[in-house]
């Protein structure tokens, strides 16, 4: 069987829609989610038990569950309480809410792994928990959590082809509708799988990077700005 | 009622079988340089981590200038723990140095003096950044501002710790080993530092194994085993003369491992090869 290379120029534009749709989906849980996460891992280690138990529910219920059941769960059921949304939207509070619960046992991970008279310097000059947490304990998580993060944030990439199931017009769905109009699954499939690979390719270099150059950051001059939004907003610009 | 400066009051601490603090009480006037001296595990650490809240004790109160830190003493032994702005901002005005400085790795040394003054007291960066260098310039390391921590030495580091707390303006200084986990040749620039600090009047709390050291800058030397203040006074009465069997052994012991101290034991010591 040969390879139809008419499929790519008739279809191509329509698989690379679907692409689009798939980065902005995953940019967009990333965004939801990242945070989500922080507050998670600061929710379990909480002083107040209903919050610790309440972000421990959370981050369990998400991790065990399989994220197909809970993509139904959210575009099925939501309805019912008269919650309307769009199917991309449930795609985006999906991903966002399984990838947080994975980032949050990062986080919380990376929390626990800065040196406790970290926290106790930072205390006794008069910060206060959150002023400590801000300033001096989530930056330095930064270089320990990044690879974890980063291949979450690959497989993140990955489960959005789930996101098809409830007909978002992702890269995966159009690959279907797409064999079906030609009854070509062989090109379809790996034009889609090809830009899968080239995205997460993408991503984990950028990450490799910015690793590098966290790891060498001890051998230059500083800079001054330092918080976790400060260290994104500067390497993101370079 | 007027209040000591600094008053310890009644502490007490426990670690699940073992009593840290057995019911401590000390007062410090201020302008006041006392050293905290025992064996290890006899309850000096945790006495000056209770002083700024830092390791809260089960019991007791801690003033410090006609202010309670941590907690307010209730009627019927209860006791209100405070809100957390409450007790940062009383930590604010004591400087803690500790054993392995913290310094904060992913700072470079001028932004860990100037970060709390930024955050904690709202000083503008400017005014942060001139502070900090001159402090930087008073512990001898004008010229390393830019430098990360980790390519400093651990005298460095320790006096960067010092800077960053006396750039905070603090009343009191609370100093936990402060050379213990330093080379020998790097341990006098450091003594140096808090020598200077002692002579202008600063308010210190120091625990430290170098007895040499607090002879020289101690008004008062604290003696404590097994979580009790054993005995304590000047310098001179103490070391030269201890009027407690338990001090007395401590400080042999002392000798015994630095075979130039003229201590009776000290040439004994030498000669059996210990």
């Amino acid at each position: 069987m040969g390879l139809d290379f008419s499929i790519f120029i008739d279809y191509g534009p329509r698989l690379l829609l679907g692409f689009w749709l798939t980065i902005k989906i995953v940019v967009l849980a990333l965004l939801l989610g990242l945070p989500l996460g922080v507050i998670m891992a600061l929710g379990r280690r909480s002083r107040l038990r209903t919050i610790r138990f309440a972000a421990t529910a959370y981050v369990e219920l998400f991790r065990n569950t399989p994220f197909m059941i809970q993509v139904f769960l959210i575009y099925y059921v939501l309805p019912f309480y008269g919650i309307r949304l769009p199917a991309e939207q449930v795609g985006v509070l999906a991903l966002a809410a399984f990838g947080s619960a994975y980032f949050a046992e990062v986080i919380r991970a990376g929390i626990e792994a800065v040196p406790k008279g970290q926290f106790e310097s930072a205390r006794s000059i008069g910060m206060t928990d959150a002023q400590a947490m801000k300033n001096i304990i989530l930056p330095q998580t930064l270089p320990i959590i990044l690879p974890p993060l980063g291949n979450q944030t690959l497989s993140l990439v990955k489960e959005s082809a789930i996101l098809s199931t409830i007909t978002v017009q992702e890269m995966t769905m159009t690959a279907i509708r797409v064999q079906g109009e030609t009854f070509r699954p062989f090109e379809a499939f790996i034009f889609i799988a090809l830009l899968y690979w080239a995205l997460n390719e993408t991503i984990a270099t950028g990450l490799r990077a910015w690793e590098r150059r966290l790891a060498r950051r001890g051998k230059r001059p500083a800079n001054a700005s330092a918080s976790v939004m400060g260290r994104l907003k500067g390497s993101m610009g370079r | 009622m007027t209040r000591s400066f600094l008053e310890l009051s009644q502490l007490t601490t426990r670690f699940g079988d073992t009593l840290a603090l057995d019911n401590v009480s000390l007062n410090v006037t201020q302008g006041e340089v006392v050293c905290l001296i025992g064996p290890s595990g006899c309850g000096k650490s945790t006495l000056l981590r209770s002083v700024n809240w830092l390791q809260p004790p089960d019991a007791g109160s801690v003033w410090l200038d006609n202010r309670p830190v941590g907690q307010i003493p209730e009627t019927g032994g209860k006791r209100a723990h405070w809100r957390n702005p409450d007790l940062a901002r009383q930590r604010a005005k004591m400087g803690m140095v500790f054993q392995n400085f913290n310094v904060w790795p992913h700072l470079s040394v001028l932004e860990n003096i100037v970060r709390a003054q930024m955050v904690v007291l709202k000083r503008p960066r400017a005014e942060a950044e001139t502070r900090a260098r001159a402090l930087l310039d008073e512990v001898g390391l004008g010229d390393r501002a830019d430098y990360w921590p980790d390519d400093l030495s651990g005298g460095q580091k320790q006096r960067v710790a010092i800077a960053r707390s006396l750039a905070m303006d603090p009343v009191l200084m609370l100093l936990d080993e402060p050379t213990s986990a330093l080379d020998p040749e790097l341990v006098s620039d450091v003594l140096g530092v808090l020598k200077t600090l002692a002579q202008r009047g600063m308010t210190m709390l120091i625990v430290t194994h170098e007895l040499g050291f607090a002879a020289q800058v101690a008004d008062r030397i604290v003696f404590m085993e097994s979580g009790r203040i054993v005995e304590m006074g000047p310098p001179a009465d103490l070391l030269e003369a201890p009027t407690t069997d338990r001090l007395r052994r401590f400080l042999d012991q002392l000798s015994t491992l630095n075979p130039f101290a003229d201590a009776p034991h000290a040439p004994s010591a030498v000669a059996t090869g210990a």
